[in-house]
């Protein structure tokens, strides 16, 4: 009992955090009427699964220095064989509790990472990405062509209500398979976790810092890869289990570069240089999927400047930046921060403002048009044709610009300052 | 035999576009490490360019004018975005590239539309040239090999006797020595990354109206493009040029050839039937499983030949 | 086969080299070489730069292989062998440029030299919980390279002399019978080569040393035997004394006596 107790002071950031994943669908909640915002339970599932999904890729990534542009093969073939293994429990041939359905999607995925991955683990670096990403297209190829096991362009469907929960769960309501996701993503989180304590982590961080010094303490660099790669793909095929559950439908979509492209953006965004670094990039990924998709149609225009813009200035990712505050919080100077970064707000936000009023105008202009769309701000109605949107776009964007950039050398002098104040005040760490 | 040569032939026409797209990654890759995932998208940007300059001016100023401005914007994300991200290492250039052909990507959907674009071959060159055993052979796809042959000569001409090319020739199997010479090794960068990106820009010049021009054509072009290089080998244009015509015609034959591995049992006298395990595999006709050859050879190379047909070096 | 042998013999040599050759494409780098170190000895390799130490290294490590002759660690041939074989067969080596695990910290970058001869494999169950003995004997290890108030920098932050130190400790670290060390003290000071000599001399107690090394002061210190190689050709082979004395690597190498 004392054990527990201590774990949970110690590690008391999970209980909280799975507490509050299930209380935040309430702040949602339709008293009037009494039941959950479907949408919302939708879109926090789909961040947990996608979490998995993103932390099973920083796996190779972040931990192990392998950059995969084929990971949703896995997600898709553990997706597939858990909708196959629904459907086979729905039919009585044989029986399985709703709750272990992930776990056949992991099992899938593992599979398929052991028979994909002993290819693709042969070379490293740049080949590896090479492979990955044939590996990619060719198992989407197969998709329209094995109408067995993928089911064509329809895709597999399938029935959550499998009446096997051993919770005694009918799974019908969202709100049920939610808390499900939510079980199911502490439990894939919390393994992935202390599998970077173990030898094999351990050993791929150390393969990825230096191959040739991993060979000269008697690891065989391939086989860490080998073995690093199948066990990212039990979780991705987790994921993929859940994606089954959640939408009971899986089509080929889930094995496309669209799949693993967004999965390599959530770990990198999110800081692919720290466990839970990906956590934050999926959530921010997901949320402007879902939310900026809905009003524009250049939501992939901004999340892929986002993501070239840390990568030439803040390759750490959003989690690297917050560490980078590490020494300053340590001497307790956050708070002289706080001033600069406001100054830092309103001419970023202005030149945000400016860039998205020009890319939404070209936006409308050519594709809402086509669709019959108008851009509305409020009850207003703007025309794309008209010059003097563009005008005022380009105004603020440019004025914004100029603004931003000498608040941001501004910042930077402040920066400086309290980091070597930071480096002679702490010699030792 | 019709069939056998007419196909024969759009093979090759498909080999050689496909020999300027890969060629191109081949140099940037091989001199500079950096996999340009977007190197597709400025195929597409050419198709686009072209087809803007076509419909206003006409064909023949965009079959200079799309090129240059592919290589324009090349230079440009070699300069301010590429050098940059150089000092985070490789993974952290091909990943610019990967958000490049993000941005490139959907700029087009914009700048474009998502309905395909109505890239038509110009009516000067729309008419059939001769005829083989009955079939039209498009004079377009004529002047298509002439663009292409005449890029494969330029470009060997210039790399055997020019000073630029002997460097870059240097350099593709052995990058370190870039650095040695005391060239101005940033600037012979920029100009090879630019080249690589305009002939791209003149692939899709010549190619958006051959195949169609449409937002996902870099998508659909982009993953073959790797195979050729992968096949072809690092550090050898002879190695990409023969991979080239290879894929292209795997891909072209393939399209054509209406057999399954069903037929070829069956001249054994084997005869499949619906009870056969693997049946849905035995009786899979060439045609349908046609996209997935590319990679199929890829694998098989990365297996068994991982350095490719030519490579000098391994990747 | 080799069973046999090594119960009449169990006194192999460390490291045999015989008639070694290595060409790259059209050039020979290594132009037969013949070695014998028994266990137990600290050898040097000297030579001027460009003669092939680096590259004889690279062989005997299993990171090249031989164009022709054979190797043989403790009278096993490592013909064809990867690396990571080599290793576990008792040889460890470290590198002329700093090759250490910069992103993991100082005692990860010890504990991992210590895994794979712990037995930890590739598992992916054993967690590597503080308080087992893989930890306490990473921390020995730390003790002996003066490293042990540093055991959370990441070893990126070293400065040079520390990083080097840590090299030798991953090295050794695994309790490999024979050791190669690739110019240890290059770019030291007087003081921290001094540190160095002393921790080499500690580390390579009742082990084989193979070291390439510049400083003449170091290699006389510490061998007891030194090879001179000269353009890919064993030119001496001897005690420091008759290496010394020798006219043909005083011509060829030391120059007139001065170090």
């Amino acid at each position: 009992m004392k054990v527990v107790v201590h774990l949970l002071r110690r590690h008391w950031l999970w209980p909280a955090a799975i507490v509050a994943a299930l209380l935040l669908p309430f702040a949602f909640f339709d008293w009037a009427h009494g039941h959950h915002s479907g949408f919302v339970l939708v879109l926090l599932s789909q961040i947990g699964l996608m979490t998995i999904f993103a932390l099973s890729y920083n796996m190779l990534m972040g931990q192990s220095g392998l950059l995969s542009f084929g990971h949703a093969s896995l997600f898709g073939l553990g997706s597939y064989c858990a909708a196959h293994a629904m459907n086979a429990v729905k039919a009585g041939t044989f029986w399985l509790p709703t709750e272990l359905i992930p776990l056949v999607g992991g099992l899938g995925g593992l599979g398929f990472g052991i028979l994909l991955g002993y290819l693709a683990t042969k070379q490293r670096a740049t080949a590896f990405a090479m492979i990955t990403m044939g590996m990619g297209e060719l198992i989407a190829a197969c998709a329209l062509m094995f109408k067995g096991f993928f089911g064509g362009e329809d895709g597999i469907t399938t029935d959550r209500v499998l009446g096997t929960s051993i919770l005694g769960v009918s799974y019908s309501a969202p709100w049920q398979v939610y808390c499900l996701v939510v079980a199911w993503t502490a439990i894939a989180t919390l393994l992935m976790r202390l599998q970077t304590q173990t030898p094999l982590g351990r050993m791929a961080n150390a393969t990825r810092d230096n191959f040739e010094r991993a060979q000269f303490v008697g690891y065989d660099p391939r086989m860490v890869r080998f073995r690093q790669f199948a066990a990212s793909g039990f979780f991705a095929g987790i994921a993929g289990g859940l994606y089954a559950l959640v939408y009971q439908i899986v089509t080929f979509d889930t094995m496309s570069a669209d799949t693993s492209a967004a999965a390599l953006l959530a770990a990198y965004i999110g800081g692919s240089g720290s466990f839970y670094g990906p956590i934050l990039g999926t959530i921010l990924v997901v949320l402007l999927q879902s939310g900026v998709s809905l009003l524009s149609n250049a939501w992939m225009l901004y999340v892929g400047a986002l993501f070239v813009i840390m990568v030439m200035f803040a390759p750490g990712g959003l989690a690297g930046l917050i560490s980078r505050h590490e020494p300053i919080r340590r001497i307790g100077r956050l708070r002289a921060l706080l001033i600069p970064y406001l100054r830092l707000l309103f001419p970023g936000f202005i030149t945000v403002a400016g860039t998205v009023i020009l890319v939404e105008l070209t936006s409308f202009a050519t594709i809402g048009s086509a669709e019959g769309q108008h851009l509305q701000i409020g009850a207003r109605s703007i025309d794309p044709a008209n010059g003097m949107p563009w005008l005022t776009g380009a105004v603020v964007l440019v004025v914004g610009g100029v603004w931003l950039r000498r608040e941001a050398r501004n910042f930077g002098v402040r920066w400086n300052m309290l980091i070597e104040d930071a480096k002679t005040k702490w010699t030792r760490p | 035999m019709e069939v056998f040569v007419v196909t024969l032939l759009n093979g090759l026409v498909y080999g050689m576009l496909l020999f300027m797209l890969a060629s191109g990654l081949t140099l940037i890759f091989s001199m500079m490490g950096v996999l340009n995932f977007a190197h597709a998208s400025f195929y597409m940007l050419g198709a686009y360019f072209a087809y803007s300059v076509s419909t206003h001016i006409g064909f023949w100023p965009a079959l200079v004018v799309a090129p240059v401005l592919c290589g324009l914007i090349g230079a440009a994300i070699e300069m301010y975005g590429l050098r940059r991200a150089h000092r985070n290492g490789h993974v952290a250039e091909l990943l610019l590239t990967f958000g490049i052909a993000l941005i490139i990507g959907t700029a087009v959907e914009m700048g474009w539309g998502m309905m395909p674009a109505p890239y038509r071959v110009p009516s000067l060159l729309d008419f059939p040239l001769f005829a083989i055993y009955g079939t039209q052979f498009p004079a377009y796809r004529a002047f298509m090999l002439l663009i292409s042959g005449a890029m494969f000569g330029a470009i060997w001409a210039g790399l055997k006797y020019t000073r630029l090319g002997l460097i870059i020739q240097a350099a593709l199997s052995h990058p370190d020595m870039a650095s040695a010479l005391g060239h101005n090794v940033p600037r012979v960068f920029t100009f090879v990354f630019a080249a690589g990106t305009a002939l791209a820009g003149l692939a899709g010049v010549i190619g958006g109206n051959y195949q169609v021009t449409e937002p996902d054509m870099a998508v659909a072009m982009g993953p073959v493009v790797f195979v050729v290089v992968v096949v072809g080998g690092l550090g050898s244009l002879t190695g990409c040029f023969i991979a080239s015509l290879l894929v292209g015609m795997v891909q072209t034959f393939s399209v054509v050839l209406d057999y399954s591995l069903a037929d070829l049992l069956r001249l054994g006298g084997v005869q499949v039937t619906d009870t056969m395990p693997f049946n849905e595999l035995l009786t899979m006709s060439l045609p349908r499983i046609g996209p997935l050859l590319p990679y199929a050879l890829m694998l098989l190379f990365i297996a068994f030949k991982p350095r490719g047909l030519m490579g000098t070096r391994d990747t | 086969m080799d069973q046999a042998v090594n119960h009449a013999a169990p006194n192999h040599p460390a490291i045999v080299l015989r008639g070694v050759r290595k060409q790259f494409g059209r050039t020979e780098i290594i132009r037969g070489v013949d070695l014998m170190i028994p266990k137990g000895e600290r050898h040097a390799l000297i030579g001027p730069n460009g003669a092939g130490k680096t590259t004889l290294f690279n062989l005997v490590s299993g990171r090249f292989s031989v164009t022709s002759g054979s190797i043989a660690l403790n009278g096993q041939s490592t013909a064809g062998l990867a690396p990571h074989h080599i290793n576990r067969m008792g040889l460890s080596r470290s590198f002329q440029i700093t090759s250490i695990f910069p992103r993991m910290t100082v005692f990860e970058n010890i504990r991992c030299g210590l895994l794979w001869a712990r037995g930890y494999g590739y598992s992916s169950w054993r967690l590597l919980t503080s308080g087992r003995a893989i930890d306490r004997e990473t921390d020995a290890v730390l003790e002996k390279l003066n490293l042990a108030a540093r055991r959370h920098v990441l070893a990126g932050l070293l400065t040079y002399a520390e990083q080097r130190a840590l090299e030798i400790g991953i090295t050794i670290a695994g309790g490999a019978e024979i050791i190669l060390l690739d110019e240890p003290t290059a770019g030291m000071s007087r003081a921290e080569t001094d540190a160095m000599v002393t921790l080499i001399r500690s580390i390579s107690a009742g082990k084989t040393l193979l070291m390439v090394e510049h400083d003449m002061g170091v290699v006389f210190e510490l061998a007891d035997r030194i090879t001179v190689l000269v353009y890919g050709e064993v030119v001496a082979s001897d005690t420091p004394g008759h290496i010394r004395a020798n006219p043909a690597v005083q011509n060829a190498y030391l120059g007139t006596g001065d170090n």
